[in-house]
């Protein structure tokens, strides 16, 4: 690195660096992309907590649901099962049938 | 000493330089020399266990989709009574939960002041809304309360099927098809080990690996349908309650295919009450279709009949003079009614119910190595392979037997001396009426995988141990028998076969000298016979003379086999004539 004494400020002597040009955009360009490599881990890594966060909520959303579809199966189960109906069909005044069969009918 | 701007730049440089080493080299030492060391400790701190909610062990459902055996989202509740902060938040506690855990409140209080535990169970098995306020207490007011989710199986038709459908412990024993498909039905729950927060929910590193795979247990869907099977179970406690039976079997099976469309057995047990049952009161659980032998009677003579046709070519030519005795093997063997018959053929035989022809068929025309090659051909003394837990072969003494006597071969030809399950005798009589093919019985129509993927049961021909001529004449032989003696088995409308069978109890020395089983076998409608139908009562107490396949199990039979064809939606095949009052 060259030196180059300028002129002096308040008596001062100052200098200049006076840095190679092609070092000084790879140093520019490397920090850029350091930076730019950082910041993409940092998102990425950023992105990954906030998905598995989602992940594992919509993994304990379907056993929740899970749960509520099986209450809900069961229940209507419960409703439509053959005791029920019985009692459900007696109470809205039907009667077991004594004798079923086919009816025969006349061929048109 | 620093003099001028640039050896300061050096020296801050330098400084730069040392500390950048001194980090790194701390890294280094860190993440490579003492790594194993440091990974030990934070697995020790923050790999643990974790997981979700385990997903449904599979459902069993009836043919045409209905629920029979469910789940009923239930929850384990516990206190971590190490963090319950004073004396009077148990009380408290106590009395805020103890009308959403049916406990009393002292009970609840105890529980809560435990102090050499960290965890207490307060009540197993809590759903519905209790559940919701559970939730809610937790959320709002009593953090230390845990509820773990877990499954009740749900039966939701109550006893219904109970035999058939059973239930299985934690380690998959148990009764039915729930033990028999105990790995089918169990779901595989999610849960790992790795590294997870206070919460105990995983890090992202963790998730990222899907460890957490949760499977829901497979579907099954039976042949059995809910509806003939409410019925079935009916006319067996009708029955029961007519003829005072101490207990009853009714099998269903499709014979073209071996589908068990219904079996109930009585006494039975409500899978959902199993716990309370003492010891005593284990046996109920035992399904005596397929895991109670017993001795058929003479609905075996159809076996026998069907063995001497096919092997010797016994037909309508065929005949043997009956004069009510027949001694064999130091055995006199003698009919039912005590009566001689005089020249009988094969149709006066199964009509009559003829042990003396019986006997002489397996005595004199096949022999012992011709009868049991017939009796294991039908699948006697064997298992039959159907999906039910603990399903027993029966006893057939073969003459390598050290207990087989020649009377043996006699007394078997009529199902006596022999011991053979429900479902083996259906399966059995299902061969004639499937025109000699004996196919296997089964209850499980198909598997639905947690995938979706669905695997049906292919119907599978068990043997074939006659001929199509054979099955056919033996089963219109029956046919004749029901349209001629059996007018309280025939069905309006349906052309049927059957045979009745009235067999003695064996006891240590003999047999019991008045109690007895009856049963009803038959198939229809003939000729193409779409279902088989056994009944079979055991020890009816009804008045001795009465107490016959014919006069219990033949009318049982009859209001079955009616009501069945209209489920079923087969029409009749001749005209309909009530029978005369």
């Amino acid at each position: 690195m060259s030196v180059v004494w300028q002129q002096s400020t308040h008596g001062v002597p100052r200098r200049k660096e006076q840095m190679n040009q092609v070092t000084a955009r790879a140093f520019v360009i490397g920090i850029v992309l350091a930076t730019a490599f950082v910041g993409g881990y940092l998102a990425l890594g950023a992105a990954n907590v906030r998905l598995s966060n989602e992940v594992w909520a919509l993994h304990n959303d379907v056993a929740r649901m899970q749960r509520e579809s099986s209450r809900l199966e069961t229940e209507i189960a419960r409703l439509s099962s053959i005791p029920v109906l019985q009692v459900r069909s007696v109470a809205l005044g039907f009667a077991p049938a004594e004798s079923v069969g086919f009816i025969e009918l006349e061929t048109p | 000493m620093l003099r001028g701007p640039e050896a300061r730049l050096r020296l801050v440089s330098v400084l730069f330089a040392l500390v950048f080493v001194v980090i790194i080299g701390r890294l280094v030492w860190l993440q490579v020399i003492v790594r194993a060391d440091w990974k030990k400790e934070v697995d020790t701190l923050l790999d643990r266990p974790y997981g979700l909610p385990s997903p449904p062990p599979g459902v069993i459902l009836d043919r045409n989709g209905d629920l029979l055996v469910g789940n009923a989202p239930i929850y384990v509740v516990g206190a971590d009574v190490s963090i319950i902060a004073t004396i009077t938040d148990t009380v408290e506690a106590a009395a805020d939960l103890s009308p959403l855990l049916g406990r009393d409140v002292a009970s609840l209080q105890a529980d809560l002041a435990v102090k050499d535990r960290t965890w207490v169970r307060l009540a197993w098995a809590i759903g519905g809304e209790a559940a919701y306020e559970l939730e809610d207490l937790k959320a709002e007011k009593w953090y230390w309360l845990t509820l773990e989710p877990t499954w009740e199986r749900y039966y939701a038709e109550g006893a219904l099927a109970s035999h058939t459908l059973g239930f299985s412990n934690e380690r998959g024993e148990g009764y039915g098809v729930e033990a028999f498909h105990y790995r089918l039905l169990k779901p595989q729950p999610a849960v790992a080990q790795g590294e997870v927060d206070a919460a105990s929910e995983p890090y992202p590193e963790e998730m990222a690996q899907g460890k957490l795979r949760a499977i829901q247990g497979t579907d099954l869907t039976l042949t059995i349908d809910r509806t003939i099977q409410a019925f079935v179970e009916g006319q067996l406690d009708k029955a029961m309650a007519d003829y005072g039976a101490y207990g009853g079997t009714i099998l269903v099976m499709n014979p073209k295919t071996g589908a068990i469309l219904a079996s109930a057995s009585r006494p039975c047990y409500d899978p959902a009450r199993r716990s309370e049952y003492t010891e005593d009161q284990r046996d109920l659980f035992v399904d005596p279709a397929v895991s109670i032998p017993y001795e058929p009677g003479s609905v075996f003579k159809v076996i026998t009949a069907a063995a001497a046709v096919d092997s010797r070519g016994v037909g309508p030519g065929w005949s043997y003079y009956d004069n009510g005795a027949l001694e064999y093997g130091g055995v006199v063997i003698r009919n039912s009614d005590r009566e001689a018959h005089g020249t009988q053929d094969l149709q006066g035989l199964l009509s009559s119910s003829l042990n003396v022809g019986a006997a002489t068929l397996s005595t004199q025309i096949m022999g012992a190595d011709v009868f049991y090659r017939y009796v294991r051909a039908f699948g006697f003394g064997q298992l039959t392979g159907i999906e039910l837990v603990a399903e027993v072969p029966g006893f057939v003494h073969l003459p390598t037997d050290w207990d087989w006597t020649d009377s043996t071969l006699a007394t078997n030809s009529f199902g006596q001396g022999i011991a053979v399950t429900p479902l083996q005798l259906v399966t059995a009589v299902s061969a004639l009426a499937n025109h000699g093919t004996m196919m296997a019985p089964y209850v499980v129509a198909e598997r639905r995988y947690a995938d979706g993927t669905v695997v049906p049961t292919t119907p599978r021909p068990l043997g074939q141990p006659v001929s199509r001529a054979t099955a056919d004449y033996i089963a219109e032989l029956m046919a004749n028998t029901v349209a001629d003696r059996y007018d309280k088995a025939r069905v309006p409308g349906y052309p049927m076969a059957g045979k009745s069978g009235t067999a003695q109890i064996p006891t240590s020395g003999g047999y019991d000298p008045v109690e007895v089983i009856t049963s009803f076998i038959g198939f229809g409608p003939m000729p193409d016979p779409e279902v088989v139908i056994l009944v079979k009562l055991d020890r009816p107490q009804i008045e001795t003379y009465l107490r016959w396949g014919t006069q219990t199990a033949g009318p049982v039979f009859q209001s079955v086999a009616s009501r069945l064809f209209v489920l079923l939606g087969i029409p009749p095949t001749e005209p309909v004539v009530e029978p005369e009052q």
